[in-house]
C-alpha cells in the first residue's frame, strides 16, 4: 500500500532581497513518512518549517530539492490531491459567498456533483455546527465561524488525508472540543491526519505520533507514548502545616515552592510513598497529589534547547 | 470541465456582489439614457449622437470593468491566502487561471449585453434602425474585452493588484495607438527605431484593429471579412497571453 505522505531529503530555500541576496533555508533534508490511518502531530516554534512542509505537500510551493509524494504521486499531479482535505492557518474563504456556497464550491472543485454533493455539503455544515448560519455571507461571520466553515470545506469530499494547520485557532472551548471530536471521528474512519498546532496538550491527547521541527530540521519523530516514556515522571504534592525548612528532612524532594500558606513539593514518582510517610511523620497534611508526567511540552522545550534555541530558519 | 464552470460562475458571483461592479453598472445605465437628453442639446441627428455616445460609454465601461476585475481577482486571492484552500483541491493551476478568465468574461459580457439591450431599445423607441456597423461595433467591444482581460491576466499571475491595474490600463491606451506607432516607426530614419517600433506594434495588443465605433457613427460599412479577421486576431492574441499567464502562474510559489 502507498504511504499517505512520503518526503525524501525535502529542502526548500528562498532567495530574499534585491541587493546582497540571502538564502533562507526554510526546510532542510526532511525525511518523513506517514502511513495511512496515522494521526501525526507536527510541532515546532515559529519559523520551524511547519507551514513550509504543508505547502510543499500541497504543491503550493515547489521544493528546491528532494521529493514529495502523496499516496505515491507527486502533489503537482491533481490526482494526488483528489482525496486531500486542507484547513490552512487563519483561513480566508471567499467572503462574498455564503457558508453553504463556499462549501459547495469546495466540493465542486474536488470533483463532486449532483445529489452526492448536496448531501455531503448539508452533512458537513451540520457537523461543524454551522447549520443556522449557512446562508449568511461569510463577511458577516466571526473568526470562530470562519474556522468552522473552513473546516467543513476540508471535510466535504470525505478525504483520505486531512491536513490541519492550527485547526483550533480562534475557537472557543466548545469549538475546540468539536474539532477534537471531528479529528477522532476521522481517525476512526481511517483518515490519515497531519495535525499542526501550537496547543501541545491537543497534540498530546490526539496524536499517535509526533514530529518536531526546529530551524527547518526534523529533531524528534516518534510515538507519543515512546517519546514521553522515561524515568523522569514526577509527583506533585501540595502540603499544609509544614514550614519550608522542614521539607529538607523529607527524602528525594526535588523542588519546593511556597503557595501562600501551602507548599508544593515534587518528588520522583517511585519515591512518593516514602515522601508521604515522612511528611505525615513531621505533622504535615497532604492536600493534593498529582502525577506529573514528562509532558510533550517539556519534550518540545528540551528539543528546542538542544537546537540552541534556534527559532526561525537558517539564513546564509 | 465542471471545475472550469464552477470557477467561472464563482467569478461571476463575486463580481455581481461587488459594490464597484454594481455602481459601474448603474453608471452605464444612466449614461446610455442620457444620450436621449443630449439630443436636445446638439444639432446633430439622433442616430449619430446616440451611436457615438452609446458605443463610447459601452467601450469605456467595459474597459474599466475588465481592468478592475482582472487586476483584482487573482492578486487579491493570493494576498488574502484564499488561494491556499482552492489550489489544494485537485485542480491544475492552469484550470484555475482559465476558470477565473472565463468568470471575468461572463461578467463583462453580461454587463455589455444589458448595455446593448438598452442601446437597441432606445434606438428602436426613437424610430431609428440598427445597421451592420452597429453590430460590428458590439462584436469589436466584446473582442477588446477578450484581449484586454488576457493581457491583464498575464500581469495578475505574477504581480500585485496595483501593478496589474496600471499595466493593463497603460496597454489599453497603447493598444489604441498601435497603428500610430507603426506609422511613426515606418517614417523613422533610424533602422533601430524602425525595428523597435514595428516590434512593439506586433507585441502590443492592437485594439485599434478591433474598434469599429467610428465607422458606426459615420455609417461606414464594416465587412464580414474584416470582422472575421478581427475575431481571428483577438482569439490568437488572447490564446498566446493566456498560455503565458498559465505558464507564469504554474511556476509561482505561494508563500
Amino acid at each position: 500500500m502507498n504511504l499517505a505522505i512520503q518526503t525524501t531529503r525535502l529542502t526548500k530555500a528562498y532567495e530574499v532581497g534585491f541587493v546582497g541576496r540571502k538564502t533562507v533555508r526554510a526546510l532542510t533534508d526532511l525525511d518523513l513518512t506517514v502511513e495511512p490511518g496515522q494521526l501525526v502531530g507536527l510541532l515546532g516554534p515559529n519559523g520551524a518549517g511547519k507551514s513550509t512542509t504543508i505547502k510543499l505537500l500541497l504543491n503550493l510551493i515547489r521544493p528546491s530539492s528532494g521529493e514529495v509524494k502523496l499516496f505515491g504521486r507527486p502533489p503537482a499531479d491533481a490526482l494526488a490531491r483528489a482525496k486531500v482535505g486542507f484547513l490552512p492557518e487563519n483561513p480566508a474563504p471567499y467572503e462574498y459567498l455564503t457558508g453553504r456556497e463556499f462549501v459547495t464550491l469546495a466540493g465542486q472543485l474536488a470533483g463532486m456533483q449532483g445529489k452526492a454533493l448536496t448531501q455531503s455539503v448539508g452533512q458537513v455544515i451540520e457537523r461543524v455546527g454551522m447549520d443556522r448560519a449557512k446562508d449568511l455571507q461569510i463577511r458577516k461571520y466571526s473568526k470562530g465561524m470562519i474556522q468552522r466553515i473552513s473546516l467543513a470545506q476540508s471535510l466535504v469530499s470525505t478525504p483520505d488525508l486531512l491536513i490541519l494547520d492550527e485547526p483550533t485557532s480562534g475557537l472557543d472551548v466548545l469549538g475546540r472540543q468539536l474539532v477534537r471530536d471531528i479529528i477522532i471521528e476521522q481517525r476512526k474512519r481511517g483518515t490519515t491526519v497531519l495535525f499542526c498546532s501550537h496547543i501541545i496538550p491537543d497534540v498530546e491527547a490526539l496524536c499517535d505520533r509526533v514530529v518536531v521541527l526546529i530551524g527547518g530540521k526534523l529533531v524528534r519523530d516518534g510515538k507519543v507514548t515512546e517519546l514521553l516514556a522515561g524515568d523522569d515522571d514526577q509527583s506533585e504534592l501540595v502540603i499544609e502545616g509544614l514550614e519550608p525548612g522542614k521539607l529538607a528532612a523529607v527524602p528525594n524532594v526535588t523542588q519546593v515552592e511556597e503557595l501562600g500558606l501551602r507548599l508544593s513539593a515534587r518528588v520522583p514518582d517511585k519515591h512518593t510513598t516514602e515522601a508521604l510517610s515522612a511528611i505525615f511523620a513531621l505533622g504535615g497534611r497532604v492536600v493534593s497529589l498529582n502525577r506529573s508526567r514528562f509532558s510533550l511540552e517539556a519534550l518540545f522545550l528540551e528539543a528546542l534547547k538542544t537546537s540552541a534555541n534556534s527559532v526561525g530558519s537558517d539564513i546564509s | 470541465m465542471n471545475t472550469l464552470i464552477a470557477l467561472a460562475l464563482n467569478g461571476f458571483r463575486e463580481a455581481s456582489r461587488n459594490r464597484v461592479t454594481v455602481v459601474v453598472f448603474m453608471f452605464a445605465f444612466v449614461m446610455i439614457f442620457s444620450a436621449t437628453v443630449s439630443i436636445e442639446l446638439t444639432v446633430a441627428t439622433f442616430d449619430r449622437v446616440m451611436t457615438d455616445l452609446g458605443l463610447g460609454v459601452m467601450s469605456l465601461i467595459c474597459a474599466f470593468l475588465t481592468i478592475f476585475l482582472a487586476s483584482g481577482l487573482i492578486p487579491r486571492e493570493i494576498e488574502r491566502k484564499t488561494i491556499f484552500m482552492i489550489l489544494a483541491k485537485p485542480i491544475s493551476r492552469s484550470s484555475f487561471v482559465l476558470g477565473r478568465y472565463a468568470g471575468n468574461l461572463v461578467t463583462v459580457f453580461f454587463v455589455l449585453g444589458v448595455m446593448i439591450a438598452l442601446f437597441v431599445g432606445q434606438v428602436l423607441v426613437q424610430g431609428s434602425a440598427l445597421n451592420h456597423s452597429h453590430l460590428a461595433s458590439f462584436v469589436g467591444i466584446a473582442l477588446q474585452v477578450v484581449v484586454l482581460t488576457s493581457v491583464a491576466f498575464v500581469f495578475a499571475s505574477v504581480s500585485s493588484q496595483y501593478i496589474t491595474a496600471v499595466c493593463a490600463a497603460g496597454l489599453y491606451f497603447l493598444g489604441h495607438l498601435s497603428s500610430d506607432l507603426y506609422k511613426m516607426a515606418d517614417h523613422a530614419k533610424s533602422d533601430v527605431v524602425q525595428v523597435i517600433g514595428k516590434g512593439l506594434y506586433y507585441a502590443l495588443p492592437n485594439l485599434d484593429r478591433l474598434d469599429f465605433k467610428a465607422r458606426a457613427t459615420y455609417n461606414e460599412v464594416t465587412t464580414n471579412a474584416e470582422l472575421f479577421q478581427a475575431t481571428g486576431y483577438a482569439i490568437a492574441y488572447a490564446t498566446v497571453m493566456l498560455v503565458m499567464a498559465c505558464l507564469l502562474f504554474e511556476r509561482r510559489d505561494f508563500k
